[in-house]
């Protein structure tokens, strides 16, 4: 097994700018999120409420609808990706943006960034 | 015997590119990988290396994305790279996705399939496989108790029986009802009993139901010889399966029953209107309790094989997770009918495929297939109800699912159409318009359905795939209820050979799909599609040589 996976942590910031990567605000906050186990845990309140108000199924029904009209073996991920991500998008419940943004406010909040 | 009528997965053939992999690092490759899997209790597999919590693309050092871990080398790449690292390798083909365990073949850029990468991945979630007996041991209590009583329709009605019919108009009657088929035949309403006709209707068609008593195999003679007790309630189904079936077409009174009935269910004899599901049920109990011991006699276990449960019984699932630890224990129930909730989610699935749908709009329909989604969605138990979990040795939070395990041959749907307020303290009807098909296939609801899915759609042998069942059902009645939770009335409609009728206590008549289409429904029973087809074929039978005979009797009655 290749050392690749048991790589070190991601590299402080010293080796940052020895390696002339200057983080921005946005990827500092994401990879506290990450390290702190936070995304996750945002990730699968999503995956909940994305379930729970059919948004998952219309997805599913929308790859289905695909498949059929142009052949179950001639779809790929790629197709599926395409045609999903701008509806999917498009269709997400104000209320929960509006959960997932207070949570993230609050998660802000309590990490002092 | 065993055709496959549906079958529910055939597994996609790997590509070119997985099949050279497996054939140069057979199994390698999963192996390592185990240590890297981690699995979640609602099922969900990701890969992750417990010492970098953040995955990062070897060639650019990105956090963002897909990433591909490579079952080659172990290299891990971003969806913007993988491809990069696979020109760069000779081999280097196939991949993990690491946010979700499954297998990505670089070259074809697509998903691929291999059950031995599957059957690697859920040797890794704790999955109870239990016998199809019942399993004593479980997390707690049985949660999918059905409640039997006080739950239903019942308080006084307006009578609606038959007062002094005047005889010409019977024979108006006899005459133009001669050529419906045999079988249809009006029940008087003995004092708000349109709750039992209206059952009564839809059982005397039931195929295995109306084979058992047509063809005799409960004997009246040979009963009361048999048994000293008296009261029977399968002699009385008799009776009225001969008076309905003998080609007499005046409406009858099924006072015996009725008295035979009040005998049996102490607790519901009155005039009061009762609940037409309470019925069902305590009907099917006094088949059960009388031909039960006949039928039973040389069995020890199994399946009871009384004409009640060959025809009504199948097998429920509940699994009951542990939110900690993943931990699922299963239990086995049998039904006889199942209660659905009303689904009032705010989507209507038909038109998903046409234009966007916003899930705010509440421009719904309920169906009857999102109330069977409801019915086996993963329901997540409340902090108040948390069960014991073997695993953890406490009590911990959990979430329970359902789903069939086995399909009867006559499916009954029961509509939930009451709501308790706990504010108000009221019972009050929902009168909720519920879209159902005509044509049923019960596939996504059972047990290897429900569970498959659960972990993401694996090529996995479950214990007792259900690949001999018929799933596709089609219509048979429906009891539909109109009024409110005091006062109502039941009205059935029966398909036979493709033609609908309303049986409205004595008064049967001929009406359109439509109709029916837009009836509040109750109570549904589907029947299993080959033997809907073999009934209506008998019945064809029976109607051209009994016509003959009824138009006789019509004409000489003046």
């Amino acid at each position: 097994m290749r050392g690749s996976i048991n790589r070190p942590p991601t590299p402080d910031a010293e080796d940052d700018q020895i390696q002339e990567k200057q983080l921005t605000f946005q990827e500092i906050i994401d990879i506290k999120l990450i390290e702190s186990g936070e995304k996750e845990r945002l990730k699968e309140l999503l995956r909940e409420r994305l379930i729970e108000c059919g948004w998952r199924d219309e997805m599913k029904a929308l790859c289905r609808a695909f498949a059929q009209k142009k052949g179950r073996d001639n779809v790929t991920l790629d197709d599926l990706v395409q045609l999903l991500t701008p509806k999917g998008r498009a269709s997400v419940p104000d209320s929960v943006k509006a959960e997932l943004l207070q949570r993230i406010r609050s998660f802000l909040a309590s990490a002092a960034i | 015997m065993t055709r496959r009528n549906n079958p529910p997965y055939t597994n996609p053939k790997p590509c070119e590119h997985l099949s050279d992999y497996k054939l140069k690092h057979g199994f390698n490759g999963y192996k390592s990988l185990q240590k890297f899997i981690r699995t979640t209790p609602n099922g969900r597999t990701s890969l992750e290396n417990p010492n970098t919590k953040v995955p990062t693309c070897d060639s650019c050092n990105g956090y963002r994305g897909r990433f591909y871990f490579c079952l080659v080398c172990s290299s891990i790449s971003c969806s913007d790279h993988v491809l990069f690292h696979n020109q760069s390798r000779n081999g280097h083909d196939i991949a993990v996705d690491v946010e979700r365990a499954e297998l990505f073949c670089i070259v074809c850029r697509d998903q691929v399939y291999d059950p031995d990468f599957d059957k690697a991945v859920m040797s890794k979630h704790r999955i109870d496989m239990p016998n199809v007996e019942s399993d004593g041991k479980s997390i707690g209590e049985r949660l999918c108790k059905r409640k039997k009583s006080g739950s239903g329709f019942g308080v006084v009605d307006q009578m609606r029986d038959l007062k002094g019919p005047k005889e010409s108009a019977l024979m108006r009657d006899q005459r133009a009802k001669s050529c419906y088929p045999l079988g249809l035949r009006g029940l008087n309403n003995l004092g708000n009993t349109c709750f039992m006709n209206s059952v009564l209707q839809a059982m005397l068609h039931a195929p295995p139901l109306r084979s058992y008593f047509l063809t005799n195999q409960h004997n009246r003679e040979t009963c009361r010889k048999r048994s000293v007790d008296r009261l029977c309630l399968p002699c009385d189904i008799d009776g009225i399966f001969s008076a309905v079936f003998s080609g007499d077409r005046p409406p009858y009174s099924p006072a015996q029953f009725l008295y035979s009935w009040w005998q049996h269910s102490a607790n519901l004899a009155s005039y009061e209107q009762q609940d037409a599901h309470e019925f069902f049920i305590s009907l099917l109990d006094g088949i059960h309790e009388k031909e039960g011991k006949i039928r039973n006699r040389n069995r020890e276990n199994g399946d009871c094989q009384c004409i009640a449960h060959r025809g009504f019984s199948g097998l429920l699932r509940s699994d009951v997770t542990c939110m900690t630890c993943g931990f699922t224990s299963t239990t086995y129930d049998p039904y006889v009918d199942i209660s659905l909730n009303l689904d009032t989610s705010n989507y209507s699935m038909t038109d998903v495929a046409k234009k966007p749908i916003k899930p705010n709009e509440s421009s719904s329909i309920s169906t009857l297939l999102g109330c069977l989604d409801l019915f086996t969605r993963p329901e997540k138990l409340g902090s108040d109800q948390k069960l014991y979990c073997q695993n953890c040795q406490e009590r911990q939070d959990s979430s329970k699912q359902m789903s069939i395990r086995r399909l009867p041959l006559v499916l009954c749907l029961h509509i939930k159409r009451f709501e308790h307020s706990l504010i108000s303290k009221m019972s009050r009807k929902i009168d909720r318009y519920l879209h159902f098909p005509f044509s049923l296939d019960m596939t996504p609801y059972l047990s290897s359905s429900i569970v498959r899915n659960r972990f993401g759609n694996r090529i996995f042998a479950f214990e007792g795939d259900e690949s001999d069942i018929s799933t596709e059902f089609e219509i048979l009645a429906v009891v539909t209820h109109s009024g409110t939770l005091e006062s109502g009335h039941y009205v059935t409609y029966l398909r036979l050979r493709n033609q609908w009728y309303k049986c409205d206590d004595a008064w049967i008549t001929e009406v359109d799909e439509e109709i029916v289409r837009a009836s509040q429904c109750y109570m549904m029973f589907y029947v299993q599609k080959m033997l809907y087809h073999k009934a209506d074929e008998n019945m064809s039978h029976l109607t051209t040589s009994s016509k003959e005979e009824a138009l006789h009797r019509v004409a000489g009655f003046s």
